[in-house]
């Protein structure tokens, strides 16, 4: 079991340590453990688990912040994993987002949340909307109130509902006067788009991308605001579509099962009911073409991005990334459309927003090789990021939500969006 | 108030967790169960029943919040007392699906090792198939077909078998067996067999449990995924395991950390089952967000379940890793080529003509300046060349050539080596190579000067392997070019380069001098040279040939030391199937595991014979026990007769008794299993390892296990060594200036003494330095003295004075030396009573009728007696004095480097520098105290030289009272540095560790060189 959670800032110092059993877990394991990303960059810090001259760590990273677990014994490594991933999603819900200062500012609070969730080192509750109940979130009433009175506990003194009922996720005596529930499909689009031949790489290319891999993952998200204990069944139009499934505990197996109908007894407020991979789709809603042409020392770059499937609604916040090869010295890059920046460690951000209906964006521009270097060899891979609103690609439609033990009066919202997620074209 | 961590209430609160185990409110209730595992924690033996008791009562709840808070409760107290499990199976099955997640995880794994133990493996089960194939031939066909079916006809369908039924043995097998087995596996073998398997159609059991366990394939929790996934691979009929194809590859899709674990273990699944994975290939592309490792892995998955369907789009895929940024990448994806063209030899023209194009390309923009990456890519992509063309050689003749012509623009030593190695090699296959050949050679000796050490080294081989093959009239040639270098050569700068030219010209000097071999005699001579010469090439060949590595280790799928690839402190196989069976059945396969077992006893005995390190463990005691025993009679018969300070012999044996403790026990175990003890050899073998693993690294922690399999010859010297090199310090009594030519020392020795545990003896030499005969030489103590009338000093009265005062330090009184000739010297064994005085204790020496104050400096480190003891007894103790019991401090540590620093000048017998520091340390801290070691532990994948991590457990208790007293010593640093130890005590009398912490402390730093 997990003896000890530490959160380390970007810099390496501990912000935050929480001793979960008997055994002191002592803070040089930080130590041993920053001296090791150093000698060993980035490599190590990817390195989920560790295995430590006296511990086994399990770490993440989120935005900057090392989340580390220690343990001493056999355990099974995802349950460590996954438990911080849990921890960094709810502190993220909690404090808004994550860094170092809004842990600080809300030390207790995150105290609070780990001893709630996680004793003598076995992860307790963990459901955000239970947590919610248990201890308030921060905002600066209860900060105000806490300044005033000195009472600095958010914790309530009362116990859920929901632990004692035989719906654990479920509170249960909720009251709302407008009841709604809002369906939301957000699809995130993975694809691996080639745009070379193979081996011929001292001469222009200029193709059409070879299509490698492309598949939807998406999520259906819930946001439910009904009174009472309800009943959902949810059923898609084109179940088959579906390739892998995973879903909310509250989702009943059997229905799946047997019709492929989602029956549940929802959580309060927002979750993800469940979350789906489509496969082998075959077109992408847009098209970048990268060029990349090297002679004597220079290279000289030109990336091309245009709809290829219009999906009936507008593409925005379209950005191209890419990380310049290690071997490019300077770069100078411009674009007919939105703006391009190149950060010191040699990352190109381009951001171009909407397409407009006039002309193709591109972005051009040479970059100075490494000196003695003739040609480029290696081949940056552009990472594409553009959302969608309104459309799943996937083509999973929802047919219908029924609904059982609630009040007549209510509002069924279904809503779709799409996003980017592993979009790779490969120059 | 569990939490409260006080032995003290412990029962109250168990009294209380017990009531809330009976409490109408779920979350009381759920409480309790977490309330469970706290207690356990304080390690008290009389509660521990009832705490199982309450964990039985919470299992059988009816919420399944409860359940699962139990389920956690039950793994962390008794994973074994499948009794409890076995009562609420069914439950347990049904309420599996609505346990909150974390649960889930513990709940799975804890009913899967309860239906391994209680039905034993599913026959249709991809384990124990594969299990069953060399028992039953019929049965493995039948099989065969069926793969062959499924699969399409994999080729290497016989190796993939073998290695399932490496994996599932290993899931099996622990630690300790799988050392055992691994060097003999045949006598093994037979342990499996006996294992029976029940059919999972029949069984409900069985069925339950992968009903139940199936939606959980579906759970967002991916940690729940993939202890779902484990079942079923273990669990499921062949034809069902697929389904766990798709959730695994599913939870790939969520965090970069897990995607890695997940990795970790479909790379297993891969490999045993390769067309599980097959039609997924696409899902192993790499996308640039993986971090490294997680690319690494999925090349490797990926040329583990290619087949001829997928080869052409995977090498699309493979030509694109080939141009990533991240260097170290495109060489890995060259290696995967070879890896996939070897697989499938259609594809391996493709393969070989993709390298050699990324060779050209390489070559034609290669410069040095341009980092390690490049060369790294283009070493790599030779050795994948190499090893195609080792498979068919005649058929890459272009191929050889090609390369032998790029040779020219080729700069990289290591690719320059590899080439230069395939003229040899391939010397004489197909017609034009030949033909090349001494244009080649030319060329090679032309650029030699220039070349790198390694390169000229392999130049020098190939010429003579050529000269070998060599006829006609290139021979002549060949020869001249040959002496040429070999000129060259001797001239070199570097030592080696110069030796190997000097070793061949003595092997050739024959052919050499004739120039032409015309005469009988050089013919003769050639042919013992081509003898040689053509051994010590296969050599060679040999050694490359066998760098591929096949010692992949298997653990349970899911667990951590799956991932980290050595067993977990806490890590446990699948128990023995059919381990307890509670039904009829039980008596009948009893007796089935005990002919097992005595047969298995057999081939172990039976097997003492060879020279098997691990085979051979229990001949080892004995002999050890002999040994031990006719060591300590000496030593005590030489205290006794000559005198000389050879008293340590007997504390250095503490870890060789312990030894020999281990070797009776087993043998009583021996003689025990005709009354039918079903585990035997599980037993045996473990307690075997445990009790010799003593003294030597990683017995019971996590170590590279294959480093144990290495160091065990030499660990065993180390006992010897620690045993000579532990050197009692002796303290002047009485120096002979002071004492008219007495001289006194004394030095503190292990030996219990026979009057009182209370006693610390002290082994006093007399020693007469003068040139007169002294008489009535004794030691007194002069307050006792006083008390007590000396006229009937008996031993019973010293004892009841003993025990009246017992405030005072005591001196036994010593027998009287009548007369000390000049430079005699006497011994007596002096038995102290200090009652933790520290203080100097005065003592009255009479010599010739006079008296003599002198002074005897008590040594905390004796205080205490060795109390040998197992490595778990030790980490529970530990664990129950915490806090303000434990004590520590640090210090440096020298001594090792003198011996560190001896081997590296003796190069050719190179110890291992962990075991020379744990030696050093091992045998200063026997030296100077009364303790006995525990274990030591060595660093988990610590760097060559960083010996952190390295710790050493020794045990001991306080001599008056028998408290235990655990010391721990931990090093940090590295090993041709001074090191960072640091000591910790754990002793309830607070005041007594901190003095001995003190010592410990004291001698530690002490150099070597003052002893």
């Amino acid at each position: 079991m997990l003896q000890c959670i530490f959160l380390l800032a970007d810099n390496g110092a501990v912000i935050l340590e929480k001793q979960l059993t008997g055994h002191r877990v002592d803070r040089s394991i930080c130590d041993w453990f920053w001296d090791h990303v150093i000698s060993q960059g980035d490599s190590f810090k990817s390195m989920p688990v560790i295995a430590s001259p006296t511990h086994y760590i399990f770490q993440i990273v989120r935005a900057g912040i090392t989340f580390l677990a220690c343990t001493q014994v056999e355990m099974p490594p995802l349950m460590g994993i996954e438990f911080l991933c849990r921890v960094a999603d709810i502190l993220s819900d909690y404090l808004g987002e994550l860094n170092e200062d809004l842990i600080k500012d809300n030390f207790v609070i995150v105290y609070e949340l780990l001893d709630e969730m996680i004793d003598n080192g076995f992860p307790l509750t963990t459901e955000p909307n239970i947590l919610r109940e248990m201890i308030a979130p921060p905002n600066i009433v209860s900060k105000m109130l806490s300044v005033v009175t000195g009472n600095s506990s958010n914790v309530s003194d009362i116990l859920p509902g929901a632990t004692a009922s035989c719906v654990p996720w479920r509170p249960t005596d909720v009251k709302y006067a407008n009841n709604e529930v809002y369906v939301d499909l957000v699809e995130e689009m993975d694809a691996i788009i080639n745009s070379t031949k193979q081996f011929s790489l001292l001469h222009a290319r200029f193709r059409d991308g070879v299509l490698v891999k492309c598949e939807i993952y998406g999520e259906v998200q819930v946001n439910c605001l009904l009174s009472g204990l309800p009943d959902l069944t949810l059923s898609f139009a084109n179940p088959s579509i579906l390739h892998d499934v995973r879903f909310h505990p509250c989702v009943r197996f059997r229905p799946w099962e047997s019709h492929q109908i989602l029956s549940f007894v929802p959580p309060d407020g927002q979750f993800k009911l469940m979350s789906y991979r489509v496969k082998k789709l075959k077109s992408t809603p847009i098209y970048v073409k990268p060029q990349l042409t090297s002679d004597a020392g220079t290279c000289r770059i030109s990336v091309m991005v245009g709809i290829r499937n219009d999906p009936g609604k507008t593409i925005d916040s379209i950005i191209l990334q890419f990380q310049l090869p290690p071997c490019i010295l300077s770069a100078d890059l411009t674009s007919n459309h939105g703006t391009v920046n190149v950060l010191s460690n040699k990352i190109c951000t381009w951001s171009i927003g909407r397409i407009p209906k006039d002309k193709a964006p591109s972005l051009s521009g040479t970059m100075v090789l490494e000196t003695g270097l003739e040609t480029l060899r290696v081949f940056p891979t552009f990472q594409v990021e553009f959302r969608i609103m309104g459309v799943a690609l996937s083509g999973l439609q929802i047919d219908k939500l029924d609904l059982q033990n609630v009040p007549n009066r209510l509002y069924k919202g279904f809503r779709a969006v799409t996003r980017a997620g592993e979009y790779e074209v490969r120059s | 108030m569990a939490g409260i961590r006080l032995h003290v209430i412990s029962p109250l609160v168990l009294v209380a967790v017990g009531k809330c185990a009976r409490d109408p409110s779920v979350f009381v209730r759920k409480c309790a169960a977490n309330a469970l595992p706290k207690l356990h924690e304080l390690r008290q033996e009389e509660i521990t029943s009832a705490i199982e008791e309450i964990v039985g009562i919470l299992l059988n709840d009816r919420s399944p919040g409860v359940v699962g808070a139990a389920a956690a409760a039950f793994a962390s107290i008794c994973p074994n007392n499948f009794t409890l499990i076995g009562r609420n199976y069914r439950n347990l099955c049904q309420i599996l699906p609505d346990v909150e997640e974390w649960g889930q995880i513990l709940l799975i794994e804890i009913l899967l090792r309860y239906v391994v133990a209680s039905h034993g493996l599913v026959k249709e089960s991809i384990m124990s198939s594969l299990l069953c194939i060399e028992s039953s031939h019929s049965e493995k066909d039948v099989f065969d077909v069926n793969v062959a079916l499924e699969d399409n006809g994999i080729p290497s369908r016989t190796y993939d078998s073998e290695l399932v039924n490496l994996v599932s043995r290993s899931y099996i097998e622990g630690l300790g067996e799988y050392l055992t087995r691994s060097s003999d596996t045949n006598a093994r073998s037979s342990d499996l067999n006996g294992a029976r398997f029940t059919s999972g159609k029949t069984n409900d059991d069985v069925k339950l449990l992968l009903q139940c366990t199936s939606p959980l394939l579906w759970s967002h929790n991916s940690a729940v995924v993939l202890a779902a996934a484990g079942v079923h691979w273990i669990m499921s009929p062949k034809e069902d395991v697929k389904r766990i194809v798709k959730p695994l590859l599913f939870i790939l899709r969520s965090s970069g950390a897990s995607k890695y674990v997940v990795l970790c273990n479909i790379q297993v699944f891969a490999k045993a089952l390769p067309h599980l994975f097959v039609p997924h290939y696409e899902d192993f592309f790499v996308s640039s967000s993986d971090s490294y490792q997680s690319k690494a892995l999925k090349l490797e998955i990926l040329s583990s379940i290619v087949t001829e369907s997928s080869i052409s789009s995977v090498f699309k895929e493979f030509q694109d890793y080939i141009r990533d940024p991240d260097r170290r990448f495109a060489a890995d994806t060259v290696a995967a080529i070879g890896l996939c063209a070897r697989k499938l030899p259609k594809m391996a023209n493709t393969c070989v003509e993709g390298l050699l194009a990324l060779i050209r390309q390489e070559l034609l923009t290669s410069d040095i300046e341009s980092g390690n990456g490049e060369a790294d890519v283009l070493i790599q992509s030779i050795i994948s060349i190499k090893s195609i063309i080792k498979q068919d050689p005649s058929c890459h003749e272009k191929v050889i050539i090609q390369l032998f012509r790029s040779l020219d623009s080729i700069k990289v030593p290591e690719a320059r080596v590899m080439i230069i190695w395939m003229v040899g090699e391939y010397s004489s296959v197909g017609v034009k190579i030949p033909r090349m050949l001494t244009t080649v050679l030319k060329y090679l000796a032309w650029c030699f000067k220039s070349e790198a050490v390694e390169t000229k080294l392999q130049i020098l081989n190939t010429t003579i392997k050529v000269l070998l093959c060599a006829k006609g009239g290139d021979m002549w040639t060949i020869t001249r070019l040959f002496s040429y270098l070999l000129e060259l050569a001797e001239c070199d700068l570097n030592y080696d380069v110069r030796d190997r030219a000097r070793f061949f010209k003595k092997l050739f000097s024959h052919n050499l001098c004739s120039q032409v071999p015309e005469e009988t005699n050089a013919l003769q001579e050639n042919k013992d040279l081509p003898l040689v010469l053509v051994e010590c090439i296969f050599r060679k060949q040999e050694n490359l040939a066998a760098s591929e590595p096949i010692n992949d280790r298997f653990y349970l799928p899911g667990s951590l030391s799956q991932i980290v690839l050595h067993a977990a402190p806490g890590y446990e196989p699948l128990p023995k199937p059919c381990s307890s069976l509670c039904d009829d059945l039980g008596q009948f396969s009893n007796s089935i595991d005990r002919t097992t077992a005595l047969g298995e006893e057999w081939t172990g005995s039976s097997s003492n014979g060879t020279d098997d390190p691990d085979t051979s463990g229990s001949l080892d005691e004995e002999s050890g026990s002999n040994y031990d025993s006719q060591q300590s009679i000496p030593g005590l018969s030489d205290n006794s007769g000559t005198g000389d300070s050879a008293s340590e012999g007997d504390r250095n044996c503490d870890p060789l008794i312990q030894i020999s403790d281990a070797g009776i026990a087993c043998s009583n175990e021996n003689g025990a299993s005709h009354s039918g003890f079903p585990d035997l050899e599980g037993m045996m073998s473990k307690r075997a390892l445990e009790s010799w693993l003593d003294e030597q690294p990683g017995s019971s922690s996590p170590s590279a296990s294959e480093q144990i399999q290495v160091r065990q010859s030499s660990a065993r010297i180390s006992i010897g060594n620690i045993g000579r090199q532990v050197k009692a310090k002796s303290y002047t009594l009485l120096d002979p200036a002071n004492g008219n030519g007495l001289k006194v020392y004394y030095s503190f020795s292990s030996e219990a003494s026979t009057i009182s545990p209370q006693l610390v003896c002290l082994e006093t030499f007399f020693e007469n330095c003068s040139s007169e005969t002294m008489s009535e030489v004794t030691l007194v103590d002069e307050e006792s003295h006083k008390a007590l009338d000396l006229a009937d000093l008996t031993l019973a009265t010293t004892a009841s004075s003993l025990t009246s005062q017992s405030d005072l330090p005591t001196l036994v009184p010593m027998e009287e030396i009548t007369s000390l000739e000049p430079g005699q010297t006497m011994k007596r064994i002096l038995e102290v009573r200090f009652h933790h005085h520290l203080l100097p204790l005065k003592l009255a020496l009479h010599c010739n009728g006079k008296k003599l104050p002198v002074k005897l400096r008590p040594d905390i480190g004796y205080f205490i007696k060795p109390v040998p003891m197992d490595m778990e007894t030790f980490i529970e103790m530990e664990s129950r004095l915490p806090g303000m019991f434990e004590y520590a401090r640090s210090c440096t540590f020298t001594d090792h480097l003198g011996e560190v620093d001896k081997d590296t000048d003796e190069s050719s017998l190179l110890k291992d520098k962990y075991l020379v520091i744990c030696e050093s340390l091992a045998s200063k801290m026997l030296s100077n105290a009364n303790i006995f070691l525990v274990s030591v532990d060595m660093p988990v994948a610590a760097k060559f030289d960083d010996a952190s991590g390295l710790s050493l457990r020794f045990s001991s208790e306080i001599l008056g009272n028998s408290v235990p007293c655990l010391i721990t010593i931990t090093v940090e640093g590295k090993c041709s540095e001074p090191l960072k130890v640091s000591a910790k005590v754990n002793c309830e009398e607070t005041v007594f560790g901190l003095n001995l912490l003190n010592r410990i402390v004291n001698f530690l730093v002490e150099s070597s060189l003052n002893t």
